[in-house]
């Protein structure tokens, strides 16, 4: 009875412990995560003060994350009112960015890959985008042809905006930033 | 004392032949006292096994670049090439070239030229973490320049220096021997990719003595 007792504290303990440490680490962790709006960003991660869930995560693939003195990247998978983000719809993505040196903005799959589409776009640079006459910025992303800013997205599907800002005062301060310094990404329409 | 006695059945009787109350309620509690060991003991292996991840991972980018800008010139990452691990989470707009390090030949000095694209700088350790990350804006006459050391070289270098002279290089302490250098030029428009990639590549890091 007794060894019965010791194998189940045992497998118990392993296999919960591992399981759990697997599951923990498989995506990005939750711990150290800053949402700001519709945008999720890990300022810690660039850090020397990172937590060791997220150390755990980083060295398990190949990622070599911007400084926190270098940038910060922002990751959105859903809309400005809650909802995943997907390719059959339209979205039209407004407002502006933090103070930077530099930014982009890209679309790519829920692994952080580009799509490979037939036209050559996976994102925009700040220098490449078209801004109206306050200076405002505006990008449509769907996957059929816009006027302005056209942003492809894949014909269906999960997708995520991922937004980099390089060399930004923010970065340190990430946790205090407000949902209204960042593009907003509203959906406009779906098939 | 009679066997059919009621009164000290119990007592007397080997514990499987108890009631099966009793056994039922002993058999109970022994599998909520050995559920809640093995929650600490999964407790135990969860916070060891996260702690133990960074040591043991073989699929790491220092481990995946080792090989690279050993020469004492970064190398270029070329997304897709072959025999080369790709960089996850890597932006399309950015160029990237890594130089692997390791103090034990003594401390490094990492020398970049800056350009009109924006550069950025940074030191990611062995076992995960940035170090340390600097960005153009912080060069003096176009020329960013460091020099990584572990707590040790450090050390010797504080007692080498001469007394009430200000020493003109930037120190970055690493606390691990090994780890890669990590520069990044933005490319703001796809036409800027072969000035982004002269300015990775042109960013040198070799021993500093």
């Amino acid at each position: 009875m007794r060894g019965i007792t010791l194998a189940y504290v045992i497998a118990l303990g392993a296999g919960l412990g591992f399981a759990s440490a697997q599951y923990a680490v498989a995506g990005r962790p939750l711990l150290g995560m800053t949402q700001i709006g519709a945008w999720t960003s890990w300022p810690r991660s660039g850090s020397r003060d990172i937590d060791p869930y997220m150390r755990a995560y980083l060295v398990r693939g190949v990622h070599l994350p911007l400084g926190a003195g270098e940038g910060l990247e922002l990751i959105a998978d859903r809309d400005a009112s809650g909802v995943g983000l997907d390719g059959r719809c339209r979205y039209l993505i407004t407002g502006t960015t933090p103070t930077t040196r530099g930014w982009t903005l890209s679309v790519t799959d829920l692994d952080g890959h580009a799509f490979r589409l037939p036209l050559e776009r996976s994102g925009f640079s700040d220098a490449e985008v078209v801004r109206d006459e306050q200076g405002d910025l505006r990008i449509a992303a769907a996957a059929t042809p816009e006027a302005g800013n056209w942003l492809p997205l894949p014909s269906g599907g999960r997708f995520q905006f991922r937004l980099r800002l390089y060399d930004t005062p923010i970065s340190s301060h990430a946790n205090e930033m407000r949902p209204e310094i960042l593009p907003r990404i509203n959906r406009v329409d779906c098939r | 004392m009679s066997v059919l006695d009621p009164s000290d059945q119990g007592a007397t009787l080997p514990a499987y032949r108890l009631p099966w109350r009793s056994r039922l309620a002993a058999l109970v509690r022994r599998f909520a006292l050995a559920t809640l060991a093995g929650i600490v003991l999964a407790g135990i292996v969860h916070i060891v096994t996260i702690l133990l991840i960074p040591l043991v991972s073989e699929h790491d980018a220092a481990t995946a670049y080792m090989s690279f800008g050993t020469g004492g010139k970064a190398e270029l990452l070329t997304p897709g090439a072959s025999g080369q691990p790709d960089l996850r989470d890597a932006d399309p707009a950015t160029v990237t070239a890594v130089c692997s390090y390791d103090l034990s030949g003594g401390p490094l000095r990492v020398v970049a030229r800056t350009g009109t694209l924006p550069l950025g700088l940074s030191l990611h350790r062995r076992g995960g973490g940035v170090v340390y990350a600097i960005t153009d804006r912080a060069a003096i006459r176009g020329t960013l320049e460091f020099v990584v050391m572990t707590e040790a070289q450090h050390d010797d270098r504080l007692a080498q220096d001469e007394d009430g002279e200000t020493t003109r290089e930037l120190r970055v302490v690493s606390d691990t021997q090994q780890g890669l250098i990590v520069a990044r030029v933005l490319m703001e428009r796809p036409s800027d990719r072969s000035e982004a990639e002269a300015l990775a590549t042109g960013v040198a890091c070799g021993l500093a003595d």
